[in-house]
């Protein structure tokens, strides 16, 4: 049976399918909340910082009115305006992506070489403890991959010998009596074309079953907000191309290597 | 008649060339002939049917078998040539998990005929080799010398142009090796296939006007 390395896979390509999403999507709502603080002298446009750095790609200005209002509560003699007048100018910098701790110390220490730039604040160490956090499960979900790709190809490999086992008398005589390669592979690839289909079926639903009955139904947050990224329908394709790849390779691997060579 | 095989200073070798088996070899076998090649154990006989069905290419000199040149044929000329022999073996090389049905077919099977054809052929060759009875069982429930004539009927089953029997009675006792000899002369004589059989001796019940040749000394020698 070549249904179990094949499930094996399956569900091992799912799984890395759902997992990319899941962390590009972590990725990006990391990358949406996490924001530099710039205190400037002078007014600074998105320009300006572009200059500085490729990686910022959106500045929004701090209005300072509150501010002013607030620091003119707790004085006698100085109005709003005055306090506004004398305060800097206050930005929120957004990066392309979500960079290391160690890409964005290089950014602040670039934007306090530029001439005004009074203060920077990145809130490093928040930062760095979600970006550890980020790294330790992308890292995590790696290990499980790599070690689940290596069990799935051992089972392949298995299942290739007992098919050389099995098959190699009656494809040595097929070939002896004149019959073409598909021809004698032809009960393997039937073999391997159904439990191909069966593995895409099994795969599909299960993760169909995850996405539109589990996942909204369960107590975990993460998935209950996520289900949309357990299972897409596009899915199906790369499960097939995947599984039908494997059995095709597999199945002319076997023939070749029954091939009677000829002296 | 025309030649079915010609070899021509044909030296067939293993192991990259290294350890030649027979050494410049000329000899032609006509149409509808049956021939006995024989020669002791090693001598050389079974390597010389391999280069007839192309399983060895001559390293030097040249072959002819049907009319191609075995030294150069491509893979896909060598099947074509392939579905158009019968090889009968020693060890009968049946397909186990396949019915007596379906292995005497299979010639059929590959040159892609309908199953009616399949059918009607199976019927008379396993009644021509007396295993009606057996067409539904397998292989491995078979005796040795009823495994041999599936063998032969598959053999049969195409009407070859070229018959090639690798010791067919090595393994069978001598009731069942009549048997096979007789179904393989008259298959010469009726079908007007050639026949070449490789075998350590010829058997008692023939006559000696068939032709014989006889490897010796990497040589291959017509016996007179």
């Amino acid at each position: 049976m070549f249904l179990l390395p094949l499930l094996a896979i399956l569900i091992g390509v799912e799984f890395f399918l759902v997992f990319n999403r899941v962390t590009q999507d972590s990725e990006e709502k990391l990358r949406e909340s996490y924001s530099i603080l710039v205190v400037s002298e002078k007014p600074m446009s998105i320009k300006d910082f572009e200059q500085i750095d490729a990686h910022i790609n959106k500045s929004i200005p701090i209005k300072k009115e509150q501010i002013a209002k607030e620091i003119a509560k707790g004085m006698r003699n100085t109005t709003d305006q005055e306090i506004l007048n004398a305060l800097p100018h206050f930005y929120n910098l957004y990066l392309d992506r979500y960079l290391s701790k160690e890409g964005v110390d290089k950014i602040k220490k670039k934007i306090m070489a530029t001439n005004g730039i009074k203060r920077v604040e990145t809130f490093g160490k928040n930062h760095h403890a979600k970006y550890s956090l980020f790294l330790f499960l992308k890292f995590v979900f790696w290990s499980f991959v790599s070690l689940m790709s290596l069990v799935s190809i051992f089972l392949v490999i298995k299942q290739m010998e007992v098919w050389q086992m099995a098959h190699q008398e009656r494809m040595q005589v097929m070939e002896i009596f004149g019959a073409p390669m598909l021809l004698r592979s032809g009960v393997l690839f039937r073999m391997g074309i159904v439990d191909a289909l069966l593995a895409i079926i099994i795969t599909t639903a299960i993760f169909i079953y995850l996405r539109y009955d589990y996942a909204p139904n369960c107590d975990i947050e993460l998935l209950v907000n996520q289900q949309s990224l357990l299972f897409r329908f596009q899915d199906i394709a790369i499960l097939s191309m995947s599984a039908f790849t494997i059995v095709i390779m597999a199945v002319l691997m076997v023939t070749f290597k029954n091939r009677g060579s000829r002296e | 008649m025309g030649n079915i095989i010609t070899a021509s200073k044909m030296t067939l070798a293993y192991d990259n060339g290294r350890k030649e088996i027979i050494k410049s070899a000329s000899f032609s076998i006509r149409k509808g002939e049956f021939v006995f090649i024989t020669g002791p154990s090693g001598s050389g006989k079974s390597t010389l049917l391999k280069s007839f069905y192309g399983a060895l290419a001559p390293k030097e000199g040249r072959l002819s078998v049907g009319g191609l040149d075995m030294t150069q044929i491509s893979q896909k000329k060598l099947l074509e040539l392939r579905t158009n022999m019968g090889i009968i073996f020693q060890d009968y090389k049946l397909i186990n998990e396949w019915t007596v049905e379906k292995n005497v077919v299979l010639p059929l099977i590959i040159g892609g005929y309908g199953i009616d054809i399949q059918q009607t052929q199976a019927k008379k060759l396993l009644r021509h080799v007396k295993l009606s009875e057996q067409a539904e069982r397998y292989p491995l429930e078979l005796s040795g010398g009823e495994q041999q004539r599936v063998g032969v009927a598959r053999a049969l089953s195409k009407n070859p142009f070229l018959i090639l029997a690798d010791e067919p009675t090595g393994n069978l006792d001598d009731y069942s090796s009549n048997v096979i000899w007789d179904l393989l002369e008259n298959a010469c004589n009726q079908l007007g296939s050639t026949l070449v059989v490789v075998t350590h001796r010829i058997p008692t019940i023939f006559n000696l006007s068939y032709r014989h040749f006889i490897i010796e000394n990497k040589g291959i020698y017509e016996v007179r």
